[in-house]
């Protein structure tokens, strides 16, 4: 079975109809917005560093305009929220983040004798498995735990794309439009709110 | 981390920082960020008692531990004043629909988390709120059995509980029918129950019934899980008519529709109907002592200023983390050396699998389907058991913890996250031996308030190690049985348990039978931390038991002063 895909613009339809509450829609549409968004934790290069690896962790070819990650992690390091834990072996959230960037850099550096922006994409992809893998080189890496640094990374970047209605869109989720409540709930039934997958 | 800069990062990584810039406060104020401590227009704080004010009783937290007794005290005629360390939502108002938004019902301030399994808080495991965790419980209620509670007798190993389950089962009786407890009657693993559940069990959905079948085959017996939302209409004394749940499929998070019995729409409402003052926003910071020993008053922080409640008690619910935090800053109640042993984490497994079916993990609530043939596994290899539940997830949950598992990335995870509609989950929730290298300490590192943050060891032991494998075995064997493919476990372990338990012996015990501390006359603990071992069920219907024992028991120690 092939990944299922669905059609384009269900959920953005969605939120303008009373099937999604006042709460629900405000919470979404903000996220729609794709204005352009200043750094306020990292420094411009860093930032575009991040942007960088989180758009090899996160391709989106088919969008012009990609599904932004960077900005949901800058300002959460810029308010200094958590989100609740942090693995002791671990630094703080905004050390993390500035060694383990730092370390891809070191990385490309060591493997390409370029930095990571200026790598092609395959390239870029080879030192994002070496992080993946445990085996990127550079210093930085001796004061980081690189399984933790990919683990955290990931996670937060998985849970910044899926928060978007966009890729909520392209997973075929809806459980936004909870206003009439769900009765059709068993295997192979839907409700005709609920996306059909395209069929190839 | 030995460089200056991390250890200065360390002491300055606030969770809610002091903002000057202009710009980023207009943007959190947007968002409703960190400014949202101030006061929301229903929650303007009540004039303030004056200083020399006593209450009888201050209540520490308002979830499953702080707000079933607080309604007791208070419709026992006592003056109580709880304290609550985050805001006061209105669900039908404030609870999107939306993972993210919902953020501010945990408990965000960082937790340290070390040993070889690191236990993940917040959305995991802890609450924040008028209502506490349950605000974002899964509302699972099964009662504890008659042998969790005494695993030393039976195995050798753990710890019996200083009494019997005979002592909670008026409890769990009044508590199913109070809250409108949703299951099967008779309950297929506890027959001889003297009332059943109030409400008809919740409607199965995919997951579940996916389960339903496969275990059918394999000859282990399920039933639709109970659980505390609402499956009809349901009329609750001193709060009014809660409506049905609608199958949202948003238990992990908040119910909007108060469907779920959360604190905010059961107890804290019907002991505000009996004069109970709730005051949100309220973090403690310290406990004051008598030169007996005795506690006088709590000092609190609400709206950026410092606050002082005298009380001729004080009921310490603030969970696991938080209490054995409150104990170990403020020096009390330490001479058993108990205080942040034994630290518990339920064994959690998830194991998920892509189906040819369309099955829409969003919809039902999340664990519709239970079986308990688990419970004391004929060729177990480990002391106690678990039990098995079938499980629904909403996206971004799912997309972090299968990143954290299987390192995904690039286009293999986009591809695999395709299939969320696909995906159906089972899990357990197995008991846990309490364990000596297993504990919560206070960190060097400061919180923003300049308190030390927690640091809490877990490593799942030989027999949690066990436990797992039994059970991922068989979950795979269900799955398999069911038509799954891509099968992968996930291994977590669930809530926080342990860390001031409660026993005959102040020598090895932080608080007695009746929930007081040996060693302070008028300090009372009631939540998990009090567990001498984990059970091999969910734990809130437990610690809603113990909250309405611990109130009774005071009241009736109370009315043994006054003759």
């Amino acid at each position: 079975m092939a990944s299922p895909h669905y059609p384009d613009g269900t959920v953005r339809a969605l939120l303008q109809t009373d099937l999604v509450t006042e709460a629900t829609r405000a919470a979404l549409l903000p996220r729609l917005d794709t204005s352009e968004y200043t750094p306020q934790f990292f420094d411009e290069a860093t930032y575009e560093l991040l942007r960088a690896v989180a758009a090899r962790i996160y391709p989106q070819p088919e969008r012009p305009e990609p599904i932004e990650l960077a900005p949901v992690v800058d300002k959460r390091l810029a308010q200094g929220d958590s989100d609740g834990w942090r693995y002791d072996a671990m630094p703080p959230d905004r050390e993390a983040y500035r060694l383990g960037l730092g370390g891809i850099n070191q990385a490309a550096q060591v493997l390409f004798q370029r930095p990571f922006g200026h790598l092609s994409e395959p390239q870029q992809d080879q030192v994002v498995a070496a992080v993946a893998n445990g085996t990127a080189p550079g210093e930085n890496w001796q004061h980081l735990p690189i399984d933790r640094f990919f683990e955290e990374l990931l996670a937060e970047l998985a849970e910044a794309y899926y928060s978007h209605p966009l890729a909520q869109e392209e997973i075929g989720y809806v459980g936004m439009a909870d206003v009439p409540g769900w009765h059709r709930i068993e295997p192979n039934q839907l409700e005709a709110r609920e996306p059909e997958e395209v069929k190839p | 981390m030995p460089d200056e800069e991390v250890l200065e990062e360390g002491v300055l990584n606030p969770a809610k920082p002091e903002i000057q810039d202009p710009l980023l406060k207009s943007i959190l104020a947007e968002n409703g960020g960190l400014l949202a401590q101030a006061p929301v227009e229903q929650e303007q704080p009540a004039p303030l008692p004056d200083p020399v004010d006593e209450v009888d009783c201050v209540v520490i937290g308002t979830g499953a531990g702080g707000a079933p007794l607080l309604a007791r005290l208070a419709m026992a005629g006592l003056k109580v004043v709880a304290l609550e360390a985050g805001p006061r939502r209105d669900p039908t108002r404030d609870y999107a629909t939306d993972e993210k938004a919902q953020h501010f019902l945990f408990w965000n301030d960082e937790r340290l988390s070390a040993g070889q399994n690191p236990v993940a808080f917040g959305n995991n495991n802890s609450g924040t709120g008028v209502g506490g965790s349950t605000l974002h419980y899964t509302a699972y209620t099964p009662r504890a059995h008659r042998d969790d509670l005494r695993l030393f007798t039976d195995f050798g190993k753990g710890v019996d509980w200083p009494f019997g389950v005979e002592e909670l089962e008026p409890y769990y009786e009044e508590l199913e029918h109070f809250l409108g407890v949703s299951g099967p009657t008779p309950y297929p693993w506890d027959p001889p129950r003297r009332t059943g559940y109030p409400l008809a069990p919740l409607p199965l959905n995919g997951a579940a019934l996916l389960m339903q079948k496969a275990c059918a085959g394999l000859g282990i017996q399920t039933s639709p899980a109970a659980n505390a939302a609402l499956s009809a209409r349901y009329y609750q004394e001193g709060v009014g008519w809660r409506e049905a749940c609608t199958n949202r499929g948003f238990c992990q998070a908040g119910c909007n529709r108060g469907a779920k019995a959360s604190m905010d729409v059961t107890f804290l409402p019907l002991a505000e109907a009996h004069g109970a003052e709730i005051r949100a926003d309220a973090f403690v910071t310290e406990i004051e002592r008598d030169a007996k020993g005795r506690v006088t008053a709590v000092v609190y922080t609400q709206y950026g200023e410092q606050k002082r409640q005298r009380c001729r008690h004080l009921f310490l619910c603030a969970g696991a983390v938080e209490t054995p935090r409150l104990l170990l800053l403020n020096e009390l109640a330490l001479t058993s050396g108990q205080v942040g042993k034994n630290f518990m984490a339920h064994p959690g497994m998830q194991v998920w699998g892509t189906f040819e079916e369309d099955i829409r993990p969003y919809k039902g609530i999340p664990g519709g389907l239970i079986s308990e043939d688990t419970h004391r596994p004929t060729d177990a290899d480990f002391v106690g058991g678990y039990l098995l539940q079938s499980i629904g997830v909403m996206p971004v949950t799912f997309a972090s913890q299968m990143a954290r598992k299987r390192k995904l990335w690039g286009q293999p995870l986009r591809d695999y996250m395709r299939s969320y509609n696909h995906t159906a989950g089972i899990n357990i929730l197995g008991d846990c031996l309490p364990h000596e290298n297993n504990f919560l300490e206070l960190a060097d590192e400061k919180d923003v308030r300049g308190l030390p943050k927690p640091r809490v060891h877990f490593t799942a032991q030989e027999n949690e190690q066990r436990m797992n494998a039994h059970a991922e075995k068989l979950m795979r064997q269900i799955w398999e049985a069911a038509g799954a493919r891509d099968i992968w476990a996930y291994e977590r372990y669930a809530h926080t348990i342990g860390t001031a338990r409660m026993g005959l012996s102040g020598d090895d015990a932080v608080v007695n039978p009746e929930g007081r501390a040996f060693d302070v006359p008028n300090l009372y603990i009631c939540d998990n931390s009090v567990f001498p071992s984990a059970l091999s069920v969910n734990p809130a219907l437990t610690i809603m038991a113990l909250s309405l024992r611990t109130a009774d028991k005071f009241l009736a120690a109370q009315q043994r002063l006054d003759r």
